[in-house]
């Protein structure tokens, strides 16, 4: 009696149970995040505020000449892409925020229950939710990088950033800045990632954004503040969010603790490191 | 596949508290097994165990001979019905239905028939939030018919329900039984049970304290007494005694009789001429058969009544 | 008949129904929930924590006297104190005579003129070798005039009367101590005529454009002045700095040493026995104080600057630990005081115990200022647990590993630590509101680092130019910042950039107390409001 004995017709392992059964739970987390309303509001809010403030900041943005005098980028080494894409800082925030309550929702209501009785393959479940979230933080990813782009063309060389005086005016065409539009877009997919394995590993969600927020903010500036070049230095090449936007840097690459794409690595080991904790725990703990 | 349910032998502790300790039964097609046991008995923590929610510290838990875990689209193989608020408030019934199905590989045609099976269709679009709680159990019940189960568990679906709804729901679950399914429902209240379970599985402090019929049960019962209303109580007794009865005196001249039917009574007592007039049986009810059988293993007591 | 059945009455004495009941209540409630309590202690932790690691773990490194490479205490600055204990620079040419007793000297100030480093000067030069590396010009705080001195060394106290090339007459005393005269450079035609009178322990400043009509600029008490004192010339020009790009333009880099020539003609009141002298570190630039007497016409040449040392990137204490670094862990503690605060009313809604909560207290607005007086005092203790974990224990780690911390006074060490418990109290109170509004915990969580946390980050971390950095530091709730500035911005020293960074923020304590209490007042009127018209 104790042991499991195949049912006629069903198979219980092999290519078509597994794939067969991730595909309905990938159907079913995408149904529960699109009859949510929030989700739609937190899509339009993610885009809104990081175009919102990358606007602002490059309309403050004044041109305030170094030693040689005038508005060259070897005078103030300002770095127009990474000035378009401060809204990041903010955006990300909702990013997180809808892959905390995608995850802590359920626990909050006890519906985790049903989606473990639904599909009882765990891992599963957090297979789904995550192609789920990260489609979402995806798109919320490209809106808002585009949004940013677009505030930095237009508004930046009006305020001494412009080709006239040397400065590469952010678009598309150029690697570099393809680089750090797009890495942006990643960049805001794998925090995402980070906050999802983290609300799974804590299951409530105020607790998680609070860590998720803390962790990204804090490290970088305990790094910043820290008077101890050597300590400084390390913590800057593993803090998540320090890292991850060094993809955005078009200026002074080469003074970086981190290469670029190095950068935005360490930012996905941790978003792994996350889910992992988050895998651990969903399916060690009783539901 | 059979429709059945086999727990065999669970044991669970959370931190020092024990909650099931070898706890054992079959749930077998056509009737409706009432689950029964005082509140901290481990009836939740079973039925979680059995879909695999909570995991057992020993033993083995089987839907038709499979761990829940290896069965593909379970919710075709069995239907629960645990907690009828584990809702997002802000979603609407009909998503909530809609979501369950497209995880079985079911469409929303199948959602909406649930939803005119319990009568919700009108308030389909609302938001669950908004749900009364009959509304409620009644979508739990839509959910946990979805993928039209052999069998199907319910963790006390009666509680908070007006009489009008717990009628409704005990003829459902009686019409579930008889086209073949297992039904286990659980419940501390006997009451409810009493016309609706076949079977009852009596729990308490995480075992099985009784595995019968609802029949055995109340033949088993000691509770069989009859009432007799006499002018010569004492010789009643002595009488009564005589032939093997247990006489206790609730008035002057009122006297409870247990272990004799009322025909050897009314026997005994012409025999010698004890004078007598009322004679009224009284039948166990099945509260009180399980308010015998678990006395002891009532967790909670109320203070001074007892 | 039967009888009836009295009506019930309790026996329970009925205590009172007090706003006092109602927060015994609350703070109960506070206390029994493990989590949040833990919630607190990690803020604690977390605050007096990385302090002490601050301190604990600092670590400089420098170049010594010929290119070897040292660390640690080896590289701490060390500074002339001034009358008050504060760092000071005191290096100039002083053309000087003694006095005794009280007097006046009077001078006019005919022209200015400079030196500064050529355009391709490299950061840590040690100065023009000759004057081909030099370019004419002006430093825009250059000074020449008249002093009166306690006596020739460093630190000592002192009045002044100047021309501060753009920036007009000044007189300055004590380093800290400045006032602004007539505005406008001076040259042949614009001269000016600048007065010092000495009586007892006050020293009186004036100005004329034209030697005859005076007004006076200042009057200044430097209380135990002994009666002999030097009076006499000076001359000092400051470090040429400009903004440093490795801070975004927070910071600020060396360029070399600038030099001003001034010329004063007319001196009167004081004899003709004059001594020059460097006074200050003249073997750092040999040669470049001097001074030339022609008949009535002094010619005074030198380089330095009488002021005090702000703290800060790229000034001359940029290796010295401040308090402020002590404080780093206030972000750390300030998310967890908001969560706790948060969740301590979204967790009432989770469960519906707010129905239970306002059936024991109808009057709900009393509720709210119960909740809140409770997350205000656990908050306000942890703040202040925390900031003098870090402000004294980390002073007291860093001075016992030999490192220079910038100092401040007791005082001000006391108003930093206060202030960091009311900082932390009123966000705590916003938190608490913001959960009421929004009766959900991660969405008012979320609210409450953007609206407190992340403008700080952005701030601290130079990714807004300074300009907006300002701007978000006096406008959102992170205004309350202002509570920590342990150390003053000096306007009349050139050199440092005052940034968020070097913790320096834009408005004043009580300043950036008003906003963030005017945005806790607010968030609350609104949560009272809707707390009132919802139902529970």
């Amino acid at each position: 009696m104790t042991e499991a004995v195949a049912s006629a017709g069903y198979p219980t392992w092999g290519a078509r149970y597994v794939w067969g059964g991730f595909w309905d739970a990938l159907h079913a987390e995408w149904t529960k995040l699109r009859t949510l309303a929030s989700t739609w509001w937190l899509l339009l809010a993610a885009a809104a505020l990081t175009v919102v403030v990358s606007a602002a900041v490059a309309a403050a943005y004044r041109c305030s000449p170094g030693a040689g005098g005038g508005c060259t980028p070897a005078a103030t080494g300002a770095d127009p892409a990474k000035i378009s894409l401060t809204g990041v800082y903010l955006g990300q925030v909702i990013v997180a925020l809808l892959a905390v309550l995608a995850v802590g929702g359920e626990y909050g209501t006890g519906m985790i229950r049903v989606t473990l009785a639904a599909t009882p393959r765990r891992l599963t479940v957090l297979a789904a939710k995550t192609v789920v979230v990260t489609g979402w933080a995806l798109v919320a990813g490209l809106a808002s990088v585009a949004g940013s782009l677009l505030a930095g063309r237009l508004i930046l060389p009006g305020h001494g950033l412009s080709a006239a005086n040397g400065y590469v005016v952010p678009s598309l065409a150029n690697g570099t800045d393809l680089r750090a539009f797009g890495g942006s877009v990643l960049y805001l997919v794998l925090i995402a990632v980070l906050a999802l394995g983290v609300t799974t590993a804590v299951r409530d969600s105020a607790v998680a954004i609070g860590l998720v927020l803390g962790l990204l903010y804090l490290f970088t500036i305990v790094a910043g503040v820290i008077p101890n070049k050597d300590l400084s230095r390390h913590l800057e090449q593993i803090a998540p969010m320090t890292t991850g936007l060094y993809i955005q840097a078009t200026e002074g690459v080469a003074a970086l603790p981190l290469a670029p794409w190095q950068g935005l690595g360490v930012l996905a080991l941790w978003a792994a490191g996350a889910l992992l904790l988050g895998a651990a725990v969903l399916r060690l703990r009783d539901a | 596949m059979e429709a059945t349910i086999e727990v065999a032998g669970l044991r669970k502790r959370f931190g020092p508290a024990v909650a099931l300790d070898g706890m054992s039964f079959t749930v077998l097609p056509g009737q409706v097994t009432g689950f029964v046991g005082p509140n901290g008995a481990g009836k939740s923590t079973t039925m979680r165990v059995i879909l695999g929610l909570d995991a057992a510290d020993e033993g083995a838990a089987l839907i038709g001979g499979q761990p829940y875990a290896t069965l593909r689209h379970p919710l075709n193989h069995v239907g629960a019905l645990l907690d009828a608020a584990a809702l997002q408030p802000s979603r609407s019934a009909r998503n909530h239905l809609l979501w369950l199905a497209h995880s079985q590989g079911l469409t929303g045609r199948r959602a909406d028939e649930l939803l005119t099976l319990t009568g919700l269709e009108s308030v389909a679009k609302r938001k669950a939030g908004g749900y009364s709680l009959g509304m409620r159990q009644r979508l739990g019940i839509a959910a946990a018919l979805l993928g039209d189960p052999p069998v199907l568990m319910m963790d006390e679906p009666f509680n908070g329900m007006d009489p009008e709804g717990i009628a409704w729901m005990r003829s459902f679950l009686r019409g579930l039984a008889a086209e073949g399914r297992a039904v286990l429902v659980s419940s501390h209240l006997m009451s409810e049970l009493q016309d609706t379970a076949d079977h009852l599985v009596v729990v308490g402090r995480g075992r099985v304290i009784a595995d019968k019929s609802v029949a055995d049960l109340i033949a088993a019962a000691s509770g069989d007494r009859v009432q007799l209303r006499t002018a010569a109580p004492a010789e009643a007794m002595t009488v009564l005694a005589h032939a093997g009865g247990t006489v206790a005196a609730l008035a002057a001249d009122l006297l409870t009789v247990s272990g004799l039917s009322s025909t050897r009574i009314v026997a005994a007592l012409t025999a010698s001429h004890v004078p007598f007039s009322e004679v009224s049986a009284h039948r166990a009810s099945l509260e009180e058969a399980y308010m015998e059988l678990t006395r002891d293993s009532v967790e909670f007591h109320a203070g001074a009544s007892s | 008949m039967t009888v009836m059945t009295p009506p019930y009455r309790s026996e329970l004495s009925s205590g009172r129904d007090g706003f006092g009941q109602l927060l015994h209540a609350e703070w109960t409630k506070f206390r029994t929930v493990r989590g949040w309590i833990i919630g607190l202690v990690i803020g604690l932790i977390a605050m007096a924590g990385l302090g002490l690691i601050t301190a604990g773990g600092a670590q400089s490194s420098c170049q010594g006297q010929g290119g070897s490479a040292r660390s640690g205490a080896a590289c701490m600055p060390s500074f002339p104190l001034g009358p008050a204990g504060e760092p000071v620079n005191d290096s100039f040419y002083f053309v000087h005579q003694p006095l005794t007793g009280d007097g006046t000297i009077t001078v006019r100030v005919t022209s200015m003129t400079g030196l500064l480093p050529s355009a391709n000067a490299q950061p840590g030069s040690a100065g023009p070798a000759s004057t081909g590396d030099t370019r004419p010009g002006l430093y825009p705080w250059a000074k020449a005039g008249i002093i009166i001195k306690e006596n020739l060394n460093q630190g000592s106290a002192y009045a002044a009367m100047m021309v501060a090339a753009d920036n007009g007459v000044r007189m300055q005393w004590n380093y800290t101590g400045d006032t602004p005269g007539q505005p406008g450079a001076v040259g042949p035609a614009n001269p000016r005529w600048l007065r010092l009178t000495r009586s007892g322990d006050v020293i009186t400043g004036y100005e004329s454009a034209d030697g005859t009509h005076w007004t006076q600029v200042g009057a200044v008490t430097l209380s135990g002045l002994p009666s002999a004192v030097q009076v006499g010339l000076f001359a000092a020009s400051p470090q040429y700095t400009v903004k440093s790009q490795a801070f975004a333009g927070t910071g600020t880099i060396g360029l070399g040493p600038t030099q001003v020539t001034a010329v004063f003609d007319h001196v009167s009141g004081v004899g003709d026995a004059w001594t020059g002298a460097d006074i200050g570190r003249p073997e750092d630039y040999p040669g470049f104080g001097d001074y030339h007497q022609a008949g009535g016409r002094f010619t005074v040449t030198g380089t330095g600057d009488i002021a005090p040392i702000p703290e800060g990137h790229g000034g001359d204490a940029d290796s010295a630990l401040t308090v402020s670094e002590f404080l780093v862990g206030t972000f750390a503690g300030l998310i967890a005081l908001g969560v706790v605060a948060a969740l301590f009313i979204t967790a009432e809604y989770r469960r519906n115990l707010i129905r239970v909560t306002f059936a024991a207290s109808p009057r709900r607005g009393r509720v709210l200022a119960a909740k809140a007086v409770v997350v205000a005092a656990v908050s306000f203790v942890v703040g202040v647990l925390g900031a003098a974990a870090g402000v004294l224990l980390g002073t007291a780690i860093a001075h016992a590993r030999g490192y220079y911390v910038f100092p401040v006074s007791g005082a001000t060490e006391v108003k930093v630590i206060i202030g960091t418990g009311l900082f932390a109290a009123v966000a705590a109170v916003l938190a608490l509101a913001i959960g009421a509004i929004v009766r959900r915990g991660a969405a008012a969580v979320a609210i409450v680092i953007v609206a407190i946390a992340v403008p700080i980050f952005l701030a601290i971390s130079a990714a807004l130019p300074l300009g907006a950095a300002d701007w978000v530091l006096r406008v959102t709730p992170a205004a309350g910042i202002a509570l920590q500035q342990a150390y003053t911005q000096y306007g009349q020293v050139a050199g440092v950039i005052y940034s968020p960074l070097s913790g320096y923020y834009p408005l004043s304590w009580w300043a950036g107390l008003l906003v963030m209490c005017a945005w806790a007042a607010a968030a609350l009127a609104g949560a009272a409001y809707l707390l009132r018209r919802r139902d529970a």
